[in-house]
């Protein structure tokens, strides 16, 4: 065990330089330059030059890189030069906000997509199995940025219940920052106004990105269970008397849950990456939005920092879902 | 059992086009219903929308968040709606006009050959930290500028030395004579910092990362808080004279143009800036919502190459023939909805030198052929070159060449690439390029010497390559002389001549939209200040 998960680290150095080499060099290929917006189009090219050598542009490629993968190795991911602060701040303030909605669309995408494949394969082809093929269906092809808005057209606008955008209202005081998950925190601090506020700012655009993992998760936990449950084994068990929720939970969820987490293991990745879209809408301070900032603004640094990070949360959920792999079915070996 | 089925989908079709309907219905429909109650509690989450915010809270909707505040380092108007009412400046625009007042100087003077300018300061002004603004700190502020070497530094290149002559009195001497000089001193580069921000100081950045999240000013409002992703928060400066109605002010991060559209609707927001033209109209019909238009001084335009494109291009008949091929007002609705208006000239409408009586080209179709009869020009054939750096460029394109087809010129549409169409433009490699412009500061000097001065060949202002003598000698001289009725007149000359030579094809300037709460009161525009509210005079 401790052997696969040193071996995987140590790919792990490896796949971050190779994406750290191929996003530097991709940035530098485009056109564009990040000191002439700061400038401004009128701005004379002695002071162009000066900036740009402000900001190491001046050097070659290959200078600038391993100027930057020093810093890195130290910790520094340099100054964004959009907002001229350390871009690790700016990641700092951005990632949990991300964290937070990623996570709470993964629970409420699990919390209901596994019990509705379940029910969609244990009563196949009948109305059960239909609707939640619908609702697949249709979570998957309704583009992010319609059901975002037909929700706040919905709860803010025509019912009222919910707001329409931000993490917390603009009077109340967010909670002290420990982990900067706003639940987590106001739950961890005992403050229930802000607790409250936020659960209610993070149900809308959680429950819009879940509608979209969900078809994933409900699709694939139906077909696995579905497979499972054919399985010879299944039949012995019948056979002895052993039925019901135990059957299902104890002998068939378990090894129908191993393609699941592969499957919900990429999507959490991708959620991290930061659902742009439903970010924009919600007007939620995300990294998504972070990092589009940046990639218009040409902001090396923080496209750069953006990446690193995202690699990184890849890196690790990959092998946090091949360690569940164990505790699910101990016969998997590498 | 199949039976059973057959019956779910088209209910749950019904639900979805129920759902699809309620989209596109009117809002107006739904708003009556909300009563307003105080924004006070956070108990009740669900109520935060069915309110008007207080009268002495002011909340305005913008579509993304901040870069640096850094007067000295941001060129970024965006960056100037939140610290132009933190600082304060030595002149002011005045109210809606882009002639300037007294601000932090009272009175000022001007030597005879134009180097020197002396300001003397009115007494009583604080920073937010309760220092007095003396002459130090003007000095200490334009040294800044200067040594922090970025955007900004270029408008004050012509800056030799300022020089204390008393505590309160402090003079700028000029490396030539510059009479926009003191426009420049009204916009947000021209704002006065407090030198204690040296005690902020990191690794020798003259304070640059500390002011780039900070104000240190001396105006009415000073920056409280700023929520990354989410807002930015003014309140006032307590050593301030000027006492303002509005007490706090919220810059709300909203990036989606149609949410912003719903918290106007119902009251949540007071300004909204990001919602796009198409959605104006209904905006428009919102009983609490009034969408305030006023000429900018952004304008779009077409470049002509007057003496490195095609050979027909040099004659000025060909040009205007070009001018009287373009259906202005269709123009402005295809690619703006309307939300334009024409150009009369180089010099926009609300700027200073603006001529009213200056000849304006409208659609002539047999004029325009009778002019390329008179040239001698047939057959002519020629290239547009733009980019994507504008949305609405696709359309004027196209927009353009059905114009010119129907007087016989065949227009080749060439869209290249932002950087690469900057280079053939500073190049001439091109026949017509479509331009967009707007005013540092508020002088003429901005459109009349940058585009027509003969010495500014290329993407430094003449991009349209043309020379003419009388021209350059009436723009040179009014960029010498400090008397605002003579430059006046020098540019009204010139004017006249570059509208009939026609080396700019002058289309519209950008009609400025502010959807606003009808309760707020005493919003002023200045074409100077597109995007920055006149805080200290609002209230609700």
């Amino acid at each position: 065990m401790r052997q696969i998960i040193v071996k995987r680290l140590a790919m792990l150095v490896l796949v971050l330089f190779g994406v750290t080499l191929t996003t530097f060099l991709l940035t530098h290929v485009i056109p564009g330059d990040p000191a002439r917006m700061m400038v401004g189009q009128r701005a004379s090219e002695e002071t162009l030059q000066e900036v740009r050598r402000q900001l190491g542009l001046d050097q070659p490629v290959w200078v600038q890189y391993f100027a930057y993968m020093g810093g890195l190795v130290k910790g520094d991911f340099g100054n964004s030069i959009r907002t001229q602060q350390p871009v690790i701040d700016d990641l700092v303030k951005f990632f949990p906000a991300t964290l937070e909605l990623a996570l709470a669309a993964f629970f409420i995408a699990l919390v209901i997509g596994i019990p509705l494949g379940i029910l969609a394969a244990v009563k196949k082809d009948t109305g059960w199995d239909h609707t939640s093929r619908f609702f697949s269906i249709a979570g998957i092809s309704t583009p992010v940025f319609w059901s975002g808005l037909v929700g706040i057209l919905v709860f803010y606008k025509i019912l009222g219940l919910l707001p329409s955008s931000g993490r917390i209202d603009l009077t109340v005081p967010p909670p002290d920052t420990i982990t900067g998950l706003y639940l987590l925190d106001s739950l961890l601090t005992g403050n229930w106004t802000a607790f409250a506020n936020s659960l209610w700012h993070l149900i809308l655009p959680a429950c819009t990105l879940a509608f979209a993992q969900l078809a994933t998760v409900t699709r694939q936990v139906r077909a696995s269970m579905l497979e499972v449950l054919s399985q010879d084994y299944i039949r012995t068990a019948l056979a002895n008397g052993i039925h019901g929720p135990v059957l299902l939970f104890r002998y068939a969820l378990r090894n129908a849950l191993i393609p699941t987490i592969t499957v919900v293991g990429l999507s959490f990745g991708s959620l991290l990456g930061g659902a742009v879209v439903t970010e924009t809408i919600f007007s939620w301070p995300g990294m998504g939005k972070y990092v589009v900032d940046s990639i218009a603004f040409l902001d090396f640094p923080a496209i750069m920092g953006f990446t690193f990070l995202i690699s990184l949360g890849y890196v690790l959920i990959n092998l946090i879902v091949d360690l569940t792999y164990y505790a699910l079915d101990p016969q998997i070996k590498e | 059992m199949k039976r059973r089925n057959s019956r779910f989908f088209p209910s749950l079709l019904l639900v979805l086009s129920l759902l699809a309907a309620a989209c596109n219905s009117t809002p107006a429909n739904q708003s009556q219903e909300q009563t307003s109650t105080p924004q006070e509690t956070a108990q009740t989450p669900a109520q935060t929308n069915t309110l008007s915010t207080p009268a002495d809270t002011l909340i305005v909707a913008i579509n993304a968040d901040q870069g640096t505040l850094d007067p000295a380092v941001t060129f970024d108007n965006g960056a100037w709606k939140i610290t132009y009412y933190a600082y304060e400046r030595l002149v002011e625009y005045d109210g809606a006009s882009t002639e300037v007042k007294p601000g932090l100087a009272k009175e000022w003077k001007v030597s005879e050959d134009g180097l020197t300018w002396t300001f003397t300061l009115e007494e009583g002004h604080k920073f937010a930290d309760g220092t007095p603004v003396t002459a130090e700190a003007v000095k200490f502020t334009f040294e800044r500028t200067l040594k922090i070497k970025k955007g900004p530094s270029d408008v004050y290149s012509v800056i030799k030395e300022v020089r204390v002559d008393s505590p309160n009195t402090v003079s700028f001497v000029l490396s030539q004579n510059f009479p926009p000089f003191l426009s420049t001193l009204a916009a947000n580069y021209g704002s006065i910092v407090n030198p204690k921000v040296m005690e902020h100081e990191v690794d020798g950045d003259l304070g640059q990362s500390y002011l780039a999240e900070h104000t240190m000013g001396s105006g009415p409002y000073q920056l409280d808080e700023w929520r990354k992703g989410e807002y930015i928060k003014l309140t006032t400066n307590p050593h301030s004279s000027i006492k303002p109605s509005i007490q706090t002010v919220y810059f709300r991060i909203v990036p989606d143009a149609t949410s912003q559209r719903l918290q106007l609707e119902q009251g949540e927001i007071d300004i909204a800036e990001g919602i796009p033209r198409e959605q104006l109209k209904a905006v428009k019909e919102l009983p609490n919502v009034e969408v305030l238009q006023y000429p900018s001084l952004s304008v779009d335009y077409v470049y002509v190459n007057s003496s490195k494109g095609h050979p027909a291009l040099q004659n000025p008949k060909v040009r205007q023939a070009l001018s009287y091929a373009i259906d202005y007002t269709a123009l402005a609705e295809a690619v703006q909805e309307g939300y334009a208006t024409q150009m009369r000239g180089p010099i926009p409408k609300g700027l200073w030198g603006h001529d009213e009586t200056a000849f304006q080209y409208s659609r002539d179709v047999e004029k325009a052929k009778a002019l390329l009869a008179e040239a001698g020009v047939s057959d002519l054939k020629i290239n547009l070159l733009y980019s994507d750096n504008k949305a609405w460029w696709e359309t004027e394109a196209l927009a353009l060449q059905s114009f010119f087809a129907e007087i016989g010129v065949t227009l080749e549409l060439k869209k290249v690439a932002y950087a690469t169409s900057r280079e053939m433009m500073d190049a001439g490699q091109f026949d017509l390029a479509l331009g967009v412009w707007s005013p540092d500061f508020g002088d003429p000097y901005m459109f009349m010497n940058y585009w027509f001065d003969s010495n500014n060949f290329g993407l430094a202002g003449n991009r349209a390559f043309y020379k003419n003598d009388k021209v350059d000698e009436l723009v040179r001289k009014a960029a010498q002389i400090n008397d605002q009725a003579e430059r006046e007149k020098l540019y009204r000359e010139a004017q006249k001549i570059v509208i009939e030579e026609a080396p700019y094809l002058y289309l519209y300037q950008m009609d400025f939209i502010l959807p606003i709460s009808k309760s707020v009161k005493g919003f002023v525009y200045n074409p100077m200040l597109e995007g920055i509210y006149n805080l200290a005079e609002m209230s609700k």
